[in-house]
């Protein structure tokens, strides 16, 4: 582990009694970066992050944040916000900033001044004497960003913090959280977003990382384009004629769409026309996204069905 | 262990001024064992006019047993508190801070400790004046016994109250339990008649009822003229004592952790 390094996790091992949440977990993470940690539910993104905050100890392996194991001592280096709401709707928002500053070690003057500065910042001044249950969904969401980053934590951790938020206050919560130069660590099953915001991300599946990168490096090894194609009927049939021709990558198939990613959409469309005449409603082509570089890499819900019968 | 403290002061201060919010629950918390005084004491002091009490009226001896009562109901609405941290996702914030679990409880438990104490001493003050108690001690000495009699009491309430809490999981679950202990432990523990002169089986349920030593030391200080009580006050104060160090010791050794999703 090097300086410039924010965590480091290895040959983690975590069980939640039979079932095996992270296995053989190998991640570093840059100090100073926003990383995303992506993947299915049940992947170990949740188990993941509940290490880092040290609510539970790995059983196996080796973790460190900053060079320290999972302890009281670090989660006063770490904030976090967690994907529902912890906050009491009755107190005021100076209220819970006071007490949670008091719980990270601040005292009742810096607690006041940091909290003041910080909710100017989210766009919450002037509504600190207000009852929580009385500010929207997405002050309540920048209020619990104010209160992750009171006590100046050098590693954020945030769990799903946008669900539920609309465009702009997502842009808005993640303009101010890169303002604060903190390392910081998104579990989502967003990836437009973490393709927005993260500088790297890791793909998990069943408990261990399957690929790591910046979105761009991982876009980099698919297919050049990604076309959506929309089917008049059923189109779950048409998938695995499409993996047999030549140029065509991943092939993710929904009720009346399917999206491949292909070398060259130019010649992959007029074909598709012609195999299937009167059949397709609608076609876009889009450069690979983060999307198509994540099933790519951890595979569809379908996959990994196929996967254990085999 | 200065972190610790600041943040087991801050849980404390944060549970008392919650109360605020919810004044009609202190209101009736002293309100409802005043009525049953008036009503259960007058009743039965005028209907039943019982005879074996060591002194005074029905009405009197039954302060002491309301006293407790008190303690017992203010320590169950405390660990409200608890449930209502879990359930907001509070919880999951103050176990995300360097405070120890440990402290998370201790703090919310001391706030319980002083609401109890609050109500179940002014239950003891306005019945006072309108009872016959013998002060035996004197009035002060008495009122200091009663007070360190309370505060041991909600200590041991609201230490088994919140170590309970953090251990079952719903709030319905948490208050059937504590219905089911607690009432049956108030009847045989003097607070509504004597324990002297029962029949065997209830006088030894009675010797290893908690609340039975509460009842004991209260009437010792407040109720009745030459009298040593059933245990007597050292015997007393050294039963609730030792009982709030074991259910510190032992109740909060470990509390169950939250996962990341708080439930």
């Amino acid at each position: 582990m090097t300086d410039s390094t924010a965590v480091s996790a290895r040959d983690v091992v975590h069980r939640y009694g039979d079932r095996l949440a992270l296995a053989h977990f190998d991640l570093d993470v840059p100090a100073g970066r926003v990383f995303g940690i992506l993947g299915p539910n049940g992947s170990g993104k949740t188990t993941f992050v509940s290490l880092l905050a040290a609510m539970q100890q790995p059983q196996e392996g080796t973790l460190e944040v900053f060079g320290l194991p999972p302890s009281a001592a670090l989660r006063a280096r770490v904030g976090t916000v967690f994907q529902e709401n912890a906050l009491d709707p009755l107190m005021t928002p100076s209220e819970h900033l006071a007490l949670a500053g008091r719980m990270f070690g601040l005292d009742r003057s810096t607690a006041r001044s940091r909290a003041a500065s910080l909710l100017d910042q989210f766009g919450l001044g002037g509504r600190e004497r207000e009852r929580i249950g009385s500010l929207s969904g997405g002050m309540r969401r920048r209020l619990e960003m104010t209160r992750a980053l009171l006590h100046k934590p050098e590693l954020l951790l945030l769990d799903e913090p946008t669900t539920g938020v609309d465009a702009d206050e997502r842009a808005l919560l993640w303009e101010q959280l890169r303002d604060q130069g903190t390392t910081i660590i998104l579990a989502t099953n967003d990836l437009a977003e973490a393709d927005h915001v993260c500088d790297d991300v890791a793909f998990l599946r069943e408990g261990h990382v399957v690929a790591v990168g910046s979105p761009a490096a991982l876009k980099e090894g698919l297919r050049r384009d990604s076309v959506r194609i929309g089917w008049a009927g059923d189109a779950r049939a048409t998938g695995d004629e499409l993996r047999s021709w030549l140029g065509v990558g991943t092939v993710v198939e929904r009720d009346r769409e399917v999206i491949v990613t292909v070398d060259d959409a130019s010649s992959f469309v007029p074909h598709l026309f012609a195999r299937w005449p009167g059949a397709i409603r609608a076609v876009a082509v889009e450069p690979a996204s983060l999307e198509d570089a994540y099933f790519h890499h951890v595979g569809r819900r379908g996959d990994a069905a196929a996967r254990e019968d085999r | 262990m200065r972190a610790n403290l600041t943040a087991c002061l801050a849980l404390f201060e944060r549970d008392l001024s919650a109360i605020r919010r919810s004044r009609s629950q202190v209101y009736s918390s002293v309100l409802t064992p005043l009525l049953l005084l008036i009503f259960l004491g007058t009743g039965v002091s005028r209907g039943l006019q019982p005879s074996s009490l060591p002194a005074g009226n029905f009405t009197a001896y039954l302060v002491p047993g309301v006293v407790v009562m008190t303690a017992v109901f203010a320590a169950t609405f405390a660990s409200a508190s608890y449930y209502r941290d879990r359930d907001s996702g509070v919880l999951r914030m103050l176990l995300s801070s360097p405070a120890s679990s440990r402290t998370v409880l201790l703090g919310k438990s001391m706030a319980g400790v002083t609401l109890g104490t609050v109500q179940a001493f002014a239950v003891l003050v306005i019945a006072a004046p309108f009872v016959d108690f013998e002060w035996q001690h004197g009035v002060f000495t008495g009122l200091l016994l009663s007070v360190a009699t309370i505060v041991l009491l909600n200590l041991v309430l609201a230490g088994v109250a919140q170590a309970l809490a953090s251990r079952i999981e719903t709030m319905q679950g948490f208050h059937l339990l504590m219905n089911l202990v607690l009432f049956p432990l108030l009847f045989f523990s003097g607070a509504f008649f004597p324990v002297e002169n029962l029949p065997v089986w209830l006088e030894v349920l009675a010797r290893i009822n908690p609340l039975s030593y509460a009842v004991d030391a209260l009437l010792l200080a407040a109720y009745a003229d030459s009298s040593t009580g059933f245990f007597g006050l050292t015997i007393d104060f050294a039963v609730l004592g030792g009982l709030a160090i074991v259910v510190y010791a032992l109740g909060f050794a470990r509390m169950p952790r939250l996962t990341w999703s708080g439930k």
